[in-house]
């Protein structure tokens, strides 16, 4: 799928950019991070501008997010649980749920380019909790320009090594995520003990 | 929070809730350290190590990220050189009714060749093998 996709980027370009994104952010599991720094080196090829490859894969993304948002919104419980499996099952989507309830903006705005593999959940939750369209519309748009940017240029600094670049943020990625589930913990194990303590 | 089980008094649950947050904890940590050498080792790569050729690439792709003219791996697949074309390897392979690892070969072997006429692909260490 990962060869395919990165093929269709080279040959198509832009049409295929603008798809892929979209796709990946109604819920469809795509190496989304690899494309938009493949996406960079063709920049510095001189296949696509800069800025036109930025509006493309935000606007794909944004686009993408609006359907999950209005899946969850409108779409009633059983498209949801159609998209429940997809996801991670519906535990999941009630977690995010809550996520999305106590996060609101920068749970939308973070999970657009930093916790991305929240993203979709996060879409289909805000739809579900009703948060407000604009609001989210809002987060929505910042935080898709905001990746699109990074990686993009970040593709374009390192665009003759787009395969270790992409190795290199999915391990650095796996690394904060590990390092935040440690100071929870942290946190969780140093409150049982001070409890235990009195 | 309650300990109400049947048969427990709670001071057994107590302790073996925390040494599973103590693992967890312990399993968390190792995982910051792995990935963390892990993305370190990446990053030094992408300072010496040249790009390998995958089959989603494009002739001028692999030009860019070995820093040779387009024109001479164009040339080592028996194409006429064309910026345009932006085709994977996979389909001039299938093109060219043979398996994509013998295009890979091909330019491999062009990149080798013009490691001896190309200064880019030198290394700060001397050249590129």
């Amino acid at each position: 799928m990962r060869e395919q996709i990165l093929a269709a980027l080279s040959q198509y370009g832009s049409p295929a950019l603008f798809a892929v994104v979209m796709v990946a952010s109604i819920g469809v599991p795509l190496p989304v991070t690899l494309l938009l720094i493949v996406t960079g080196s063709l920049v510095a090829q001189g296949v696509m501008p800069m800025w036109w490859a930025i509006a493309l894969a935000s606007t794909g993304s944004v686009l993408g997010d609006q359907i999950g948002y209005a899946i969850g919104r409108w779409g009633g419980a059983a498209l949801v649980s159609r998209f429940a499996g997809l996801l991670g099952g519906p535990e999941r989507i009630a977690k995010a749920e809550d996520h999305a309830r106590r996060w609101e903006g920068p749970g939308v705005f973070f999970t657009r380019w930093l916790v991305t593999p929240l993203g979709s959940l996060i879409n289909f939750a805000s739809g579900i909790a009703e948060y407000p369209w604009l609001r989210f519309l809002f987060w929505d748009v910042l935080g898709e320009a905001l990746g699109a940017v990074l990686y993009i240029v970040l593709g374009r600094i390192f665009s003759d090594r787009v395969m270790e670049l992409d190795a290199a943020l999915g391990d650095f990625s796996w690394m904060i995520l590990a390092l935040v589930a440690a100071a929870v913990l942290g946190w969780v194990i140093w409150r049982y003990l001070r409890g235990q303590g009195r | 929070m309650q300990y109400s089980n049947p048969g427990y008094d709670g001071v057994v649950q107590r302790p073996s809730r925390l040494l599973i947050l103590a693992l967890a904890f312990g399993v968390a940590l190792i995982g910051t350290f792995i990935f963390g050498w892990r993305a370190g080792r990446h990053a030094r790569h992408l300072r010496w190590e040249n790009e390998p050729i995958r089959p989603w690439m494009s002739v001028p792709f692999v030009a860019h990220t070995h820093h040779v003219p387009a024109a001479v791996l164009f040339h080592a697949i028996g194409l006429e050189p064309q910026p345009q074309d932006r085709r994977p390897l996979r389909t001039i392979a299938r093109e060219q009714h043979r398996p994509v690892e013998d295009v890979v070969r091909d330019l491999e072997r062009a990149l080798a060749a013009a490691g001896h006429t190309h200064p880019a692909l030198e290394t700060p260490g001397g050249k590129a093998p």
